[in-house]
């Protein structure tokens, strides 16, 4: 308590007793239960590797929790001024990565300083939901109203500039999660109905040209999600068996640590991006509507905090965040029971990983800040 | 949705977005949680079987094949230990064409094997590197020696047991048995496809029968192959019997096989030896069977390919040149070659004379040396003539005349109509597969066959064997044996299918085709004129009689011009193989209640007197001999009869030479 109040002075002298009644205690109780779930069900995932990662998941998400924690005490005037500085030196980043970044599987996404090693592309995310809130909000002060198309060029050039770096990488689904945030976030500030639909055609002549300057392999995963069966020992695998073990869980699932599928390496990548295979499989249809059951009751309470912000910057900032929780959530989801074709989404606070964990506490963090910060004037 | 934050009016402008938001969010979750719904309530059931089928590796225990033994119980075919060299290119990566170079040192792999598996090597990509693929079959003992002293040489290279079908002795009685080889691709689908439901699909890789017993009794001899159930993961590595008794219920982790019948031969072994020591042809066919069943006892068809060779090891070269020997060594002569009977064919003319009242018991025929129809005139074979013959004297001594004479009375129809009944003409039943039924002409046939129609003249040459009749040796048997008892018998060669323990599981009964309807005499005139044959001073096969036994043989020589004859009989010596005489004896004994059928066909060595008949006359010395040691033996052991020879399967082939063990009899 002593720190939050030496940290949290900003807010004047009622912060104190204001950050504990306003805290979002129910959504911190959600990420609780789901990390606590996600943890658990990492035990099961790694039987396989002999790596016990679920204890390393354990200090993450502490760490995590200490960032979120930090978040929530600073004023939520400092991330206001920070956005732009935020915004370009994740860009920086994100050039950096490109150029000196670390090979791993084909692609360049990591950037090693001394023993750390960390995705720019997960704090892009939060950096395009900051740039564009401060940006909406300065911008709502001048001209009011929805927006037309000249007018949102800033927004989806904020949007697009890491996007297409993070596209370079390449990461196809961190690009697309970066570009749901940001058309979340465009689309709650007000867009004009017209301006809406020559997006939407320009987002179909879009997809029509960029299709020929996908990677092979990002041309496989689509053309395979439009056949998974076609190629079950190929590219098709990974979806194949993902659905198999999804399937196979049935109705009340196999139980804890009773998965073939995870237990005997038919997953790919079962403690990352296929995590929630591991759990359907484990746990059944009944165990997965109870896990969508608490992503929806986080998403839908990080909503309301969007709602009731204080102001402009904070409601685009909570939408950004919220966004960024439930696209991830649903697009991974989608994946791994084969509504989408396999795109490199982690399923927040479930996936195993440093970048990805703390990337979501500091977004759990800044929407705290937010819930705290409503009343003030 | 607000609710979870503390009550409060937050500014008006943020919360429709917020509340639109929440829809859409609601409705993603919905389609999310109905795809869940479809995935694991309503196909569930698809998807764990699936999942359970990722893990669980099925192994094939294959089941022994039945032996075949002879009547005896001597083994005469079974399986030996015999291993096959593979190879994953996996596991010698960038070095396979080297350890492909030191293997063929090892084990001597011919051109065409070695080129054949540097084709695999470089068709093996991606996964199929995963795959191993057969350098060789059936390696010797040596080689799998040379080979395991070198297993660091050798990454990727595997030795595996295979067992091989082993045909004890050789070319004997090959065709009958028939062999085994790889079941073809396309064949395999159709085979799969025409099994009855409850027997087990092949696959590739399986040997089938082919031929003979092996493909007559291909579903008795398989037996059904076991199954062991893996578990393994996602790379195929078996992860240990702990997570295997865990994964997998109990009865389905090892369901062991369960052999095949083996086959009780009416062979008898020893005659079969025998026969074969004996019989001095290039080609031809020696037969023994029991007159009183229809069980055959020997059977000599040559020449035979090796069906040892032909299971498996044989190469190209040797196949051509099988397949291009003049002697047509893949015919199986016994059923399915049909020859001109000749003079053994008298016996036909002989009973249907006397049937249809045309020649009466004690009647005779002058024989001037020739025959006289129209403008043909037809040679005896004495060209001085027998003068004045009985009917045991013209089959005894073989006049030729003596039968024109009485083949002109019949004519064809009639002899047809009684060789028909004595079996000839119509395939005996033998049934091991593409017999011939030989030809047995009458009137409508040569209508149909012969430019002009039938002649008189001609049942004149079929009265002798010549002409345009022909007999399989086969049918030579059926017909001598009909003489014999009266009965028409189908010819067999297996007693019974028993299993492995012994126990009978079908038993094949004599079969009876027809009763001869002939009368008692015409019986008693033909015996007399085939023992006359034997045991006549003037016989043709007097030389064979057997004196000393007390018992009398009957038969009848035959001596079949292949090539029309030409103004005068040439020597054997003077005219090209192809176009010798057969030589022909056909006969039983003993005499009064016959129990032992002989015929012998020598292709192209000549007279049938002494190149058939000796080899016949041996052959029932022999099963005399064996018969009265047999009773011997029987007597010495004294006691209850002893139970039926049980053949057991040898146990698990050790490894070394195959084994040559007799199984003792009534062990």
């Amino acid at each position: 308590m002593a720190l939050e109040i030496s940290l949290g002075g900003a807010g004047g002298p009622g912060a104190p007793r204001r950050l504990v009644a306003n805290a979002p205690w129910g959504v911190a109780l959600l990420v609780l239960g789901i990390s606590a779930l996600g943890v658990w069900n990492l035990a099961s995932a790694s039987r396989s590797a002999h790596a016990p990662v679920w204890i390393a998941q354990l200090w993450w998400m502490g760490a995590g929790s200490v960032v979120a924690a930090a978040v929530v005490m600073f004023d939520d005037r400092t991330f206001h001024r920070l956005a732009w500085v935020f915004y370009f030196a994740v860009v920086a980043l994100l050039v950096l990565v490109l150029l000196k970044g670390r090979w791993v599987m084909g692609a360049r996404r990591w950037l090693t300083f001394g023993p750390v090693n960390f995705q720019p592309s997960e704090l892009a995310k939060i950096a395009v939901a900051m740039a564009l809130a401060r940006w909406f909000h300065e911008d709502a002060a001048r001209r009011p109203g929805p927006y037309g198309l000249l007018r949102l060029a800033v927004p989806i050039g904020i949007t697009a500039l890491p996007a297409l770096l993070i596209k370079r990488q390449p990461d196809l689904g961190t690009a697309l999660v970066v570009v749901a945030v940001g058309a979340t976030v465009i689309l709650f500030a007000g867009v004009r109905w017209k301006a809406l639909a020559a997006l939407g055609l320009a987002a179909l002549v879009g997809a029509v040209l960029v299709w020929p300057h996908l990677q092979p392999y990002q041309r496989k995963r689509v053309e395979t999600f439009l056949n998974p069966e076609g190629d079950v020992r190929g590219a098709g695998y990974h979806a194949t068996q993902s659905i198999i073990a999804v399937g196979s869980g049935q109705g009340t699932g196999k139980g804890w640590g009773q998965g073939t599928q995870s237990l005997l390496s038919f997953l790919p990548e079962q403690h990352t991006d296929f995590i929630f295979s591991v759990w359907a499989e484990e746990h059944g249809f009944l165990g997965c509507l109870f896990l969508l059951a608490l992503y929806l009751a986080l998403v839908l309470a990080a909503l309301g905090i969007a709602g009731n912000a204080r102001d402009r910057f904070g409601h685009l900032l909570a939408v950004g965040i919220t966004g960024m929780l439930f696209w991830q959530a649903a697009i991974n989801v989608a994946m791994v029971i084969g509504l989408l074709p396999v795109v490199g989404v982690t399923l927040p606070l479930m996936s195993y990983g440093g970048s990805s964990v703390l990337t979501v506490f500091f977004g759990l963090g800044l929407l705290a800040n937010v819930a705290v910060r409503r009343f003030v004037n | 949705m607000i609710g979870l934050s503390s009550p409060g009016t937050p500014p008006k402008d943020f919360r429709p977005h917020a509340q639109w938001a929440a829809l859409v969010v609601a409705a993603c979750f919905l389609v999310i949680a109905g795809r869940l719904y479809q995935l694991q309530i309503l196909r569930g059931d698809e998807y764990k079987g699936r999942a359970d089928e990722n893990f669980v590796k099925e192994l094939r225990v294959p089941a022994d094949r039945g032996l075949m033994v002879d009547r005896n119980g001597r083994i005469l075919v079974d399986e030996r230990p015999s291993y096959d060299v593979i190879l994953t290119p996996w596991f010698c990566g960038k070095q396979c064409g080297e350890v492909l170079a030191r293997l063929g040192a090892m084990i001597s792999l011919t051109p065409e094997e070695a080129q054949r598996a540097e084709e695999r090597l470089l068709s093996a990509r991606g996964l199929t590197r995963f795959r191993p693929f057969t350098v060789k079959v059936d390696i010797g003992r040596d080689e799998l020696d040379v080979v395991e002293a070198h297993p660091g040489d050798l990454p990727g290279v595997d030795v595996i047991p295979a067992p091989h079908r082993n045909y004890r002795y050789g070319t004997s009685a090959a065709h009958l048995f028939g062999y085994m080889n790889e079941i073809g691709a396309e064949e395999l689908e159709r085979i799969n496809n025409e099994l009855p439901d409850e027997d087990q699909p092949y696959q590739p890789g399986d040997y089938i029968g082919r031929r003979g017993l092996e493909r007559r009794f291909e579903k008795e001899l398989r037996g059904v192959d076991g199954r062991r159930r893996l578990a393994v993961d996602a790379r195929g590595s078996a992860k240990g019997e702990e997570l295997e008794r865990e994964l997998i219920p109990e009865a389905q982790r090892f369901v062991p096989s369960s052999p095949g019948g083996n086959l009780v031969l009416s062979l008898d072994w020893r005659l079969q030896e025998f026969a074969e020591k004996t019989f001095p042809g290039t080609a031809g066919v020696v037969l023994a069977m029991d007159a009183r069943t229809g069980f055959l006892l020997a059977l000599v068809s040559r020449p035979a390919p090796d069906p040892n060779k032909l299971s498996g090891r044989i190469t190209r070269q040797e196949l051509a040149a099988i397949h291009s020997d003049p002697l047509q060594p893949e015919l199986f002569r016994a059923i399915q070659q049909h020859y001109f009977p000749g003079s053994t064919f008298k016996v036909v003319t002989a009973v249907a004379a006397l049937e249809e009242g045309l020649f009466r018991p004690g009647g005779t025929i002058y024989c001037p040396g020739h025959f006289s129809l129209g403008r043909y005139r037809w040679r005896c074979d004495k060209e001085s003539g027998h003068g004045t013959v009985d009917l045991e004297h013209a089959l005894g001594a073989s006049c030729d005349v003596f039968f024109y004479s009485l083949g002109e009375k019949l004519g064809a129809d009639r002899i047809a109509r009684w060789g028909g009944g004595l079996g000839l003409g119509r395939p005996t039943g033998f049934d091991v597969g593409g017999e011939v039924p030989g030809v047995l002409p009458d009137a409508a046939w040569h209508d149909r066959h012969i430019p002009g129609g039938y002649q008189r003249g001609m049942a004149v040459n079929i009265a002798i064997g010549q002409g345009d009749v022909r007999v399989t040796p086969m049918q030579q048997l059926v017909l001598y044996a009909a003489l014999a008892t009266g009965t028409v018998w189908r010819p067999q060669a297996v007693l019974r299918l028993e299993d492995e323990r012994g126990q009978v599981l079908r038993e094949f009964a004599p079969d009876a085709r027809g009763k001869l309807p002939m009368k008692p005499e015409t019986r008693e005139a033909v015996l007399e004129g085939l023992a006359a044959a034997v045991n006549q001073p003037y016989g043709t096969a007097y030389s064979q009689r057997l004196k000393d036994l007390g018992v009398e043989m009957v038969g009848k020589t035959g001596t079949a011009q292949v090539v029309r004859l030409g103004a005068r009989r040439l020597k054997a010596h003077q005219v090209s193989y192809f176009e010798r005489d057969h030589a022909w004896f056909a006969a039983f004994a003993p005499r009064q209640d016959p129990e032992i059928v002989v015929v012998v066909l020598n292709e192209h060595s000549g007279f049938g007197a002494s190149n058939a008949a000796p080899t016949a006359s041996a052959l029932v010395r022999k099963w005399l001999e064996l018969k009265a040691q047999d009773a011997a033996e029987q007597r010495g052991t004294a006691g209850p009869r002893q139970p039926p020879p049980a053949p057991a399967v040898p146990p698990a082939p050790p490894p070394g030479p195959p084994p040559r063990k007799e199984v003792p009899r009534g062990a």
